[in-house]
């Protein structure tokens, strides 16, 4: 039996090989409009928002942790918005800039730095036959390979246009091995719709699984399940295949998401990431009144909360609001987490923090071919966006060998020079990007600074506290915390505890310039003492600082 | 087995329990929740030793509270419904505001066990006779203790053992007491609670609610309802228990010599089952001594409350997939504001969270309002749209946007604003085309268990869209077919995600598929 497997599965994987050469499994999509958008995305549309897209990788990659140890991961990586996610930014992109292609040497600010991975134009020779949906017979309707508006160059008879067509062989160069903790950032505006992509570029330190993957958007409310992406609920997305999930964006909030196949299995490897939505209150007019901003999302059912008929609504009317929208600290027109109505989520600069642990144990089990053990799990890694301190307050960006930033990877040779990544050499030699993003707060003095916490911990639960500013409790599971009479619930804490499956958002208010002068530096780190540790070290774990500045770029996160 | 391909084996190993789980739901009738339980006002309970199954072919030595003689009754009312002299959870006991009543323990653990007793947490209790305890009164082995009390207010709690509580909790014996309102609200026999009940009726649904509200609070209305305990199980303490229970012994504490720490479970039960053992239904003759699942299903735009309790040690994440839960209350008592009510002025407000991972922690009970409609998709989930649709182009809706004018429709409570928008440019079969997505060819992809078949609600909209050549089921949706349920299946789950495995094996442990059924398809939670 031994022999005829070892004979027979060669075989049977260079068939699947051959086979799946005749079909395009990698693609994307990211249509230039919508019947809900039907605008390009520098008009304004009636129903407000825009197509924004993302393109994602699953497979595997190597960390960093913060006792200098590499850790193997099953992990997503990015496919688009490589510039950005490299600066510490969410990695969702505008259509027009998603659909340039990627090029590694584009530098900072030019669309092909944050373009599409792979993508390829197409040209029009004349049409292409697709099944017509209303036909009982399976029949075929005719139709233009270039959809209206997407040509790129006309050639006499013939147009170019990209079309959502991808090249593996730029996937599978950026792709392989590139895998992030946390997985890209992704951030989206209520009434945008969404297009994410997950491309299976197989796991090749682990050539002896077959693992799908899938994307579940945590918390997404009413969701369909076939978007869901509960593999045993819905499809899941083999090696060598990629899937658009499609999402029109949900009520505002801190929500985050992860893979769902073997959940124990594949959160504690890493597949864990970040997703919020924005408010439409951010489209209020300067001076506006936010009470009336929120009034008028009531005209319409699905953007409306009405508490006296709806038991679950999500942004009750405030009860108390004279509000306008004014500048914040950075002299641009102030943010704010939730539709609240009265301005109390606003904020100066917004800090996405991801809480999650590391078991090593079932980390190097999960990089040999042993069966693993979940019961006993055990972390000794307490992770910050997949950073332990010191790493956490690390401004710098990791330098590889040569003292190159970024150097050795083709993918990133624009990446910024504001660049906090930290960089991992790969089992074959190269650097990668292996955790973009810090977790230094930086606060401009006198401001506001929100937290989005999410904590995707397998295991046990975390607490995180915060040595000197307040914690100002504003949101819980994506949700204002207001009651449904519309009084607002928030509340001072010095410290909040989190499951895994549980986000909550938090402002530390430094309006208090006295107390809180430029300069100052303060900290936030767990009071469960064990786990102020980085394994075998009695240091680390769970600890970031927070600074107050002169000055904060809203955008760079740098500190002035 | 080659060191090569150890984990795959695993995994088939472990799929394959699962497959075999799934085949059988789908050969049989499925299974779904309620929250059965007894009725009293009088309860003789009696603590005893037995074996729980569990899904990885164990049997676990443990102690249960269960019935002493037939209960009173039983409410819901389902065909099979037992109580036995051990379960674990213990029977859940239905009572109601206001009115006196009468628990009777008589403890028929083994003599090396000692004494044990039911604490009440929140509620006033009288004792009588008994031995003096440490928190409550107590039956020494073979005796018999008397606990009176009155529920001054409605919801949910928990109750479980004084005696003990680190051993005899562990090892089962903990359970649920119902307090169902005096008065419900009459808003909750109003216009939508009226049409949801007439949605059911016509398509041939009983009523298994206990009330209509779960509390005197008008926005405590509910169509279905479902209780979810959480508990965990280290079965070392559980052997060592087992070995020495026939130690003669005649002291109040015992003789075992057990140490419950260090402390290290590897099974994680909701109602006292695993995954998938949870997912059969409810008074299942293969799990005499587990009698409650966990195996929720509703139709669009049903309020369903989820009675949720904390039993055990640990603290569990619960995560409803699908919506997020109004918390209604806690440990029975109405989390509410100090301002009025903005549908029933002459109320206070809710002022519970919404929660999408409803945290349990141990003794702690909460109830909580969750629905699913499909709102703001931006397609429509039912496929309408497509050419020679019977339905008309323009629903008219109520104040929220769902159609629910219509309760024999079948779509009944369709979220208005999306009908017959389409979700696929280019479809394959009969459904909305015009949408902003095409879907990738099936090949790249693996079907779940629990797919109904496509994007789509329902067998009608899932055999148009699966192709023009009929209702053959795309191949793996074998516990939701679209001949069958074509449900929309959700995962609930503790996202502590190590607790959805059964003595290490995945899937297992606390965990479920909550399905969203259409209205077509009849749910039947006595089976």
């Amino acid at each position: 039996m031994r022999k005829l497997y070892q004979v027979w599965m060669p075989i049977f994987l260079i068939c699947l090989v051959a086979t799946a050469a005749n079909a395009q499994t990698f693609s994307v999509q990211c249509p230039a409009t919508t019947p809900l958008h039907p605008k390009a995305t520098t008009d304004p549309n009636p129903v407000g928002g825009s197509i924004k897209c993302q393109q994602i990788s699953g497979g595997d990659g190597l960390a960093t942790m913060a006792d200098g140890s590499q850790t193997y991961l099953f992990s997503f990586g990015p496919l688009s918005g490589l510039n950005d996610i490299a600066a510490g930014l969410p990695g969702t992109q505008s259509q027009s800039v998603f659909m340039t292609p990627f090029d590694p040497n584009a530098g900072p600010g030019d669309p092909a730095s944050n373009g599409a991975v792979g993508l390829v134009s197409d040209t029009d020779g004349v049409t292409i036959q697709v099944p017509d949906p209303n036909s009982v017979t399976g029949g075929t309707l005719t139709q233009s390979v270039c959809p209206p508006g997407t040509a790129i160059a006309t050639d006499g008879s013939k147009r170019s246009c990209y079309t959502g067509h991808v090249d593996p062989r730029a996937i599978m160069d950026v792709g392989v091995m590139n895998g992030n903790i946390p997985a890209p950032m992704m951030a989206i505006d209520e009434d945008d719709e969404y297009f994410l992509t997950l491309t299976n570029v197989g796991m090749i330190m682990r050539p002896d699984l077959f693992e799908q993957h899938t994307v579940h958007f945590h918390g997404y409310p009413n969701a369909s399940s076939f978007y869901d992406g509960v593999p045993d609920a819905s499809v899941a997305i083999n090696i060598g295949g990629s899937f658009t999930y499609y999402y029109l964006a949900p009520d505002a909030g801190t929500y985050f998401w992860h893979c769902h196949i073997t959940p124990p299995e594949h959160l504690q490897m890493g597949m864990v990431g970040q997703l919020y939505v924005r408010p439409r209150q951010n489209r209020t007019a300067l001076n506006s009144s936010l009470l009336a901003n929120w009034t008028a999302q009531q005209t319409n059912p699905r953007t409306a909360s009405n508490c006296a008929a709806d038991i679950l609504c999500s942004a009750p009317k405030p009860a108390v609001s004279t509000a306008t929208r004014g500048n914040n600290k950075s002299l641009s027109p102030t943010l704010y987490a939730y539709n609240d109505g009265d301005g109390s989520t606003a904020y100066d600069v917004e800090y996405p923090l991801q809480i999650h642990g590391f078991d090593p144990n079932f980390h190097f089990v999960g990089m040999t071919f042993n069966p693993e053990g979940f019961a006993d799990m055990k972390d000794k890694y307490f992770l910050l966006n997949g950073r332990s301190y010191p790493d956490t307050t690390n401004m710098a960006g990791y330098q590889d060998t040569t003292g190159n930033v970024g150097s050795g990877n083709s993918a990133f040779v624009g990446a910024p020079t504001s660049s906090t990544a930290m960089y991992t050499q790969d089992v074959d030699g190269v650097q990668r990007p292996s955790q973009p993003l810090n977790a230094v707060v930086n606060i401009p003095v006198g401001g506001r600074a929100l937290l989005r916490i999410s904590d995707l911990d397998v295991s046990e639960y975390q607490t995180l506290a915060s040595l000197g500013i307040p914690m100002h409790v504003v949101g819980l599971n994506a949700r204002l915390l207001r009651d449904t009479a519309g009084n607002n619930l928030a509340y001072d804490s010095n410290s909040i505890t989190l499951a895994g499956g549980e986000s909550l958002d938090v402002i530390l208010d430094a309006s208090d310039t006295i107390k809180y002068p430029a300069g100052q530096t303060y900290y936030l780190y767990t009071p469960n003492l064990d786990h102020l540790s980085n394994d075998a070290e009695n240091f680390g774990g769970l600890m970031t600082e927070v600074h107050i500045c002169n000055s904060v770029d809203p955008s760079s996160k740098v500190c002035k | 087995m080659t060191p090569t391909n150890s984990k795959r084996t695993i995994t088939m190993k472990r799929l394959l329990p699962i497959l075999m789980i799934a085949l059988t739901l789908s050969l049989s009738v499925s299974a779904y929740a309620a929250a059965p339980g007894i009725t009293g006002p009088t309860f003789n309970l009696v603590a005893n030793a037995n074996y729980i199954s569990q899904p990885d072919g164990q049997m676990i030595y443990s102690w249960g509270y269960g019935c002493n003689g037939a209960p009173a009754g039983f409410k819901p009312s389902m065909p099979g419904d037992f109580c036995n002299g051990m379960q674990i959870p213990g029977p859940t006991l239905i009572v109601t505001e206001g009115v006196p009543v009468t628990v009777t323990l008589t403890n028929n653990l083994p003599a090396a066990a000692g004494n044990t007793s039911i604490l009440f947490p929140g509620m006033n209790v009288a004792t009588t006779g008994g031995s003096p305890g440490l928190l409550t009164a107590e039956a020494a082995h073979g005796a018999t203790v008397t606990y009176t009390l009155t529920a001054t207010t409605p919801g949910t709690r928990a109750y479980y053992s004084g005696t003990q509580g680190d051993l005899q909790v562990e090892m089962g014996l903990f359970g649920a007491i119902i307090v169902l309102p005096a008065t419900v609200p009459p808003n909750c026999n109003g216009a939508i609670p009226t049409s949801n009940a007439a949605a059911q009726a016509f398509n041939g649904e009983t009523d298994f609610r206990l009330a209509h509200a779960a509390y005197d609070h008008p926005d405590s209305c509910y169509d279905r309802e479902y209780l979810f305990q959480f508990s965990e199980m280290d079965p070392r303490i559980h052997t060592q228990v087992e070995a020495q229970a026939g130690k003669t012994c005649a002291a109040s504490t015992g003789c075992l010599e057990v140490a419950t720490e260090p402390y290290h479970p590897n099974y994680f039960m909701v109602n006292g089952r695993s995954m998938p053992d949870d997912m059969d239904s409810n008074y299942a003759t293969q799990y005499p001594q587990q009698p409650y699942n966990g195996d929720p299903h509703m139709h669009p735009g049903e309020l369903t409350l989820l009675r949720i309790i904390g039993q055990g040690r640990w603290q569990h994440p619960f995560h409803e997939h699908g919506n997020h839960v109004r918390i209604l209350a806690r440990d029975g008592n109405l989390v509410l504001s100090q301002s009025p009510d903005p549908g029933n002025p002459s109320v206070n407000a809710l002022a519970g969270p919404l929660l999408f991972t409803t945290t349990t922690t141990p003794g702690l009970a909460m109830d909580g309002i969750f629905y699913w409609t499909g709102k703001g998709l931006n397609w429509d989930i039912l496929g309408h749209g497509y050419a020679g649709d019977p339905t008309p182009a323009t629903l008219t809706c109520d104040i929220n946007g769902y159609f629910t004018s219509d309760p024999t429709a079948p779509n009944y409570f369709e979220w208005c604003q999306d009908h017959g928008v389409a979700l696929e440019s280019h479809p394959f079969g009969q459904v909305a085309a015009g949408g902003p997505v095409t879907l990738p060819n099936a090949n790249i992809l693996t079907n779940g268990a629990w797919y109904g078949g496509s994007a789509y609600l329902g067998p009608d909209a899932t055999s148009r869209a699966t192709g023009p050549n009929g209702t053959t089921p795309p191949s793996g949706t074998i516990a939701n077919s679209p001949s069958g349920e074509a449900g929309l299946a959700f995962m609930w789950h503790s996202h502590n995600e190590r607790e959805i495995t059964t003595n290490n094996i995945f899937p297992g442990g606390m965990m479920m598929m909550m399905l969203v059924d259409p209205r077509v398809f009849v749910i039947d939670e006595s089976k």
